[in-house]
């Protein structure tokens, strides 16, 4: 597979998972650009693994994990809060909280957590596959969705009561 | 339910997404932008070289040596790396200098001379070896009877060791590092961490921390933590030298992976970091020479082994060589053909990395 063939068809989904993680289309832009850089820079690397998308997928992931790495972060920060502008399309379907409310409470959690999310309920990956992702054990992944959702829960007992 | 609503405000977020056009191309064009200047970096020689040292350790520069090695270079670019096989040693040192005096792990790092990855061969402390000058002793007796016990001198204390090792393995050595516990957590943590995956759990008998078994990420303070550790585990010093290995691994791995290689601000904030840590002298030819390897190795990922050894018999103290399976190891190792050594061992080499 060529760099170019890669970027045909594994850019938009790792754009859209970008949006998932950080919540804003521009943080994402970042991400991933920065990212992709890395990857056609280092093509044969990542040619090599057994799955280059999975490779790929791993260092972005870390790229928005680590906060103390990269400089797209610090970009993003001097371009102030994330960009509230763009409405999402409405729902019909309201539960008992506004079920927007649930982004806003995502852009709460500690990164590891949300990424674990993302991969979990967005691009339904299997645990073992998420660990490799993240480079952790599985149990950690259990353990840091749960702690996530118990979060979040705790959010709607509160936005309820 | 909570579940339901999280895949479903995923699911209406994916509008938020914006078109791949622009970014390809933006992506495109800074990558072409980087890849020229990292053609200036490489032209300029000295630089990279230095990059290279974050791949290989931490050589240690005797501060006779630094300065005008390093004018040196940038007097003289273009690619000087040594043809053949280039061995490295590198020793790991509990405290720090001046009291720094005993080797905990001795590590032989190999570049092959196809360069397809490193190999991390690590030398047991416990090896009863001829000292030269000293006797039969352990391993890493010979950093400290080379350093000196009134004010130990790591750059000695390394060139005893260095010449016990060639003697042991009959290589040429052409460039070695001492790496104090402090010079392993700043390099760490200038890194951002580095992943190990333990084939074992292990429990810190100094902090009580519990490092499960499995991949994780530390930061400098658990990795020098990690590192000490060796009462506790099934086959105590073996199981750290495989920690270490691990470790090294984990770091190379980073360091080849990250932008550290190819971001000249962060490269010298971690230069700038580590200066003050580091000591000791390197062989001919200049180290930074031999650093200049690690980018163009095949594989990122190195290969862990550990000298064949066995265990005391009789009245010996000491671990000692395998007399069936080392010869072979030394010979193969000596003639540069450790791949296929590794193929027809492969119960030798660390599962987990």
């Amino acid at each position: 597979m060529t760099y170019e063939e890669f970027a045909d068809t594994r850019l938009a989904p790792l754009l859209r998972y970008a949006v998932m993680l950080t919540g804003d289309p521009h943080q994402a832009q970042d991400l991933v650009q920065e990212t992709m850089v890395r990857v056609q820079l280092n093509w044969r690397r990542v040619a090599r693994a057994d799955s280059p998308e999975r490779y790929v997928r791993r260092m972005l992931t870390n790229q928005y994990v680590d906060w103390r790495r990269g400089s797209w972060m610090r970009r993003v920060l001097l371009r102030g809060e994330p960009d509230e502008a763009v409405p999402a399309p409405a729902d019909h379907a309201q539960s008992a909280v506004d079920r927007d409310q649930i982004w806003s409470w995502l852009s709460r959690l500690p990164r590891r957590q949300r990424a674990t999310l993302v991969l979990r309920y967005y691009e339904d990956l299997p645990d073992a596959e998420i660990a490799d992702i993240l480079g952790c054990a599985v149990g950690t992944v259990r353990s840091s969705i749960s702690r996530a959702l118990a979060t979040l829960r705790a959010e709607y007992v509160e936005a309820c009561s | 339910m909570i579940e339901d609503d999280l895949r479903a405000a995923f699911a209406r977020h994916e509008p938020l997404t914006p078109p791949t056009g622009p970014l390809r191309a933006a992506i495109d064009r800074l990558a072409t932008g980087r890849r020229r200047r990292r053609q200036r970096w490489r032209a300029g020689g000295a630089a990279l070289a230095l990059l290279g040292v974050l791949g290989i350790g931490v050589p240690l520069l005797t501060p006779e040596h630094s300065g005008p090695r390093t004018a040196e270079l940038l007097a003289e670019p273009g690619p000087t790396t040594p043809p053949g096989a280039v061995n490295v040693l590198l020793l790991g040192v509990d405290g720090d200098p001046p009291e720094a005096a005993r080797a905990d792990s001795v590590l032989l790092v190999h570049v092959p001379a196809d360069r397809s990855r490193a190999y991390l061969v690590s030398l047991p402390r416990d090896l009863g070896v001829p000292i030269p000058g000293y006797g039969d002793d352990k391993l890493n007796a010979s950093f400290a009877f080379g350093a000196g016990f009134r004010r130990p001198d790591p750059a000695r204390g390394y060139e005893l060791t260095r010449r016990t090792v060639a003697e042991l393995t009959g290589v040429r050595i052409d460039a070695g590092a001492v790496l104090t516990y402090a010079a392993v957590r700043t390099l760490t943590d200038e890194v951002g961490g580095v992943p190990v995956c333990l084939p074992r759990q292990v429990r810190s008998i100094h902090t009580g921390r519990l490092f499960p078994a499995g991949c994780q990420r530390l930061g400098g303070a658990a990795s020098v933590d990690l590192l000490r550790q060796r009462e506790g585990l099934p086959r105590g010093s073996h199981d750290r030298d495989q920690t270490a290995r691990i470790f090294a691994a984990g770091l190379v791995q980073r360091v080849t992976e990250g932008d550290v290689l190819t971001n000249p601000v962060r490269l010298s904030a971690l230069l700038a970091a580590l200066g003050p840590k580091l000591t000791v002298a390197p062989d001919r030819p200049a180290v930074l020479d031999l650093l200049r390897l690690i980018p163009t190795l095949a594989s990122a990922d190195p290969v862990g082994l550990g000298l064949p050894t066995i265990e005391p018999t009789g009245r010996d103290r000491y671990l000692r060589t395998d007399p069936r399976l080392t010869p072979e190891f030394l010979t193969a190792l000596r003639e540069d053909r450790l791949g296929e050594w590794v193929t027809r061992h492969p119960e030798r080499v660390d599962g987990a990395r």
